[in-house]
């Protein structure tokens, strides 16, 4: 398997460490418009890693995108034309609808497009999926995100909390205010409680089609007052290189038999870590073929939670589930 | 003129309420009891 790798951030660069490792990938191309970033993550994964100048789709069977979201739907775009899978881990509400626009297209070549295949959406996708299986119905899904990876997930964050939220109410679309609907949502430890907003955030996208008989599915994002009263306002500062530690917390609530059950899973990790290995684990199940369909989707959608969750858990990244009331 | 002013001070000083109301939330209720447990073993097959 041959591996175009687009952004070598703190995403990408981990995402292609696992890639490089793994057996069945004979080379890992890497394009960064960083040149010097570039070099320097290619001259650490070895033989198997090529840095590339310009990416193109048509050299490579699969494309990971980890490059900041505005930029990864041309590169999307050209790689289905050329019937190539992808896999992007985009975080943003724009970019996951232009992905997701890609589906009729995809689904006529016969390709995969993984959209939001990072920690948050991503992992929250087949978390929300694990926990369904264990209801006989489901009619709400609620997520939550704590914490950012690297300077482009910092600037989503920031972004998000100054676009409305779009949540699934009543099996239609409502568009939200954000930073309103605070809630006290508890994560993992060691994260705990934290105040949750509504925000420009993807995941009632890919969460809807992969549950159509939930009439609730909303999005909340961790944040405080510093960042709330600032959120109109340009970065005051460059971001990060890389975030601390952050969380994620999925709510799915329905039917067991005839008696309401609620399932609340989690994880911890930095998110950075996290999201570079669901998408190497997603570029390898769709490269051998294990996604369960073509088209644009999330991974609600495309992998079997089970073995996908056990995968990560055998690559460090662990679930939890909350017991108690 | 005056009653500009004191409309103008009645909008500011509402809207510097409106702020704070909005920054300081109004606490939540912590889970009861319980708690997170690592999904391993049995969970996992």
């Amino acid at each position: 398997m041959r591996v175009l790798v687009c952004g070598a951030g703190a995403v990408g660069a981990r995402a292609a460490r696992h890639l490089v490792a793994d057996a069945g990938t004979d080379a890992v191309l890497v394009h960064d418009t960083d040149r010097k970033r570039q070099a320097a993550v290619v001259a650490s994964l070895g033989d198997r890693a090529q840095a590339v100048d310009e990416p193109d789709p048509a050299d490579a069977d699969l494309v990971l995108l980890a490059s900041p979201a505005g930029r990864q739907t041309a590169v999307a775009r050209r790689a289905v034309a050329a019937g190539r899978h992808v896999v992007s881990v985009a975080d943003s509400l724009g970019a996951v609808e232009d992905l997701l626009d890609l589906h009729a297209e995809a689904r006529e070549r016969g390709v995969v497009v993984a959209v939001g295949a990072g920690f948050g959406p991503g992992l929250s996708c087949v978390l929300a999926r694990h926990a369904a299986a264990t209801l006989d119905a489901v009619d709400e899904v609620h997520v939550a995100h704590h914490g950012t990876g690297g300077p482009a997930c910092a600037r989503q964050h920031h972004g998000a909390l100054r676009n409305a939220g779009l949540d699934w109410r009543d099996h239609a679309w409502r568009r939200r205010p954000p930073g309103s609907g605070r809630e006290l949502c508890f994560f993992p430890d060691p994260i705990g409680g934290s105040d949750c907003y509504r925000a420009g955030l993807p995941d009632a996208l890919l969460l809807v089609p992969a549950f159509p008989s939930a009439s609730r599915v909303t999005a909340r994002l961790a944040a405080t007052r510093r960042d709330r009263f600032t959120a109109g306002l340009p970065m005051l500062r460059p971001p990060h290189a890389e975030g601390r530690i952050g969380g994620l917390r999925v709510e799915v609530r329905g039917w067991r038999g005839v008696a309401r059950d609620t399932v609340v899973l989690g994880a911890v990790d930095r998110p950075a870590v996290a999201a570079g290995t669901v998408a190497a684990v997603t570029a390898r199940w769709v490269a051998s073929g294990r996604a369960q369909a073509t088209g644009a989707a999330g991974l609600a959608t495309l992998v079997e939670p089970l073995p996908f969750l056990q995968e990560l858990a055998r690559a460090g990244v662990r679930a939890a589930v909350f017991e108690g009331a | 003129m005056a009653l500009l002013r004191r409309a103008l001070a009645a909008v500011g000083i509402a809207g510097v309420i409106a702020a704070v109301l909005r920054l300081r939330g109004s606490g939540g209720t912590p889970p009861q009891s319980g708690g997170w447990r690592e999904l391993s073993g049995p969970d996992l097959r």
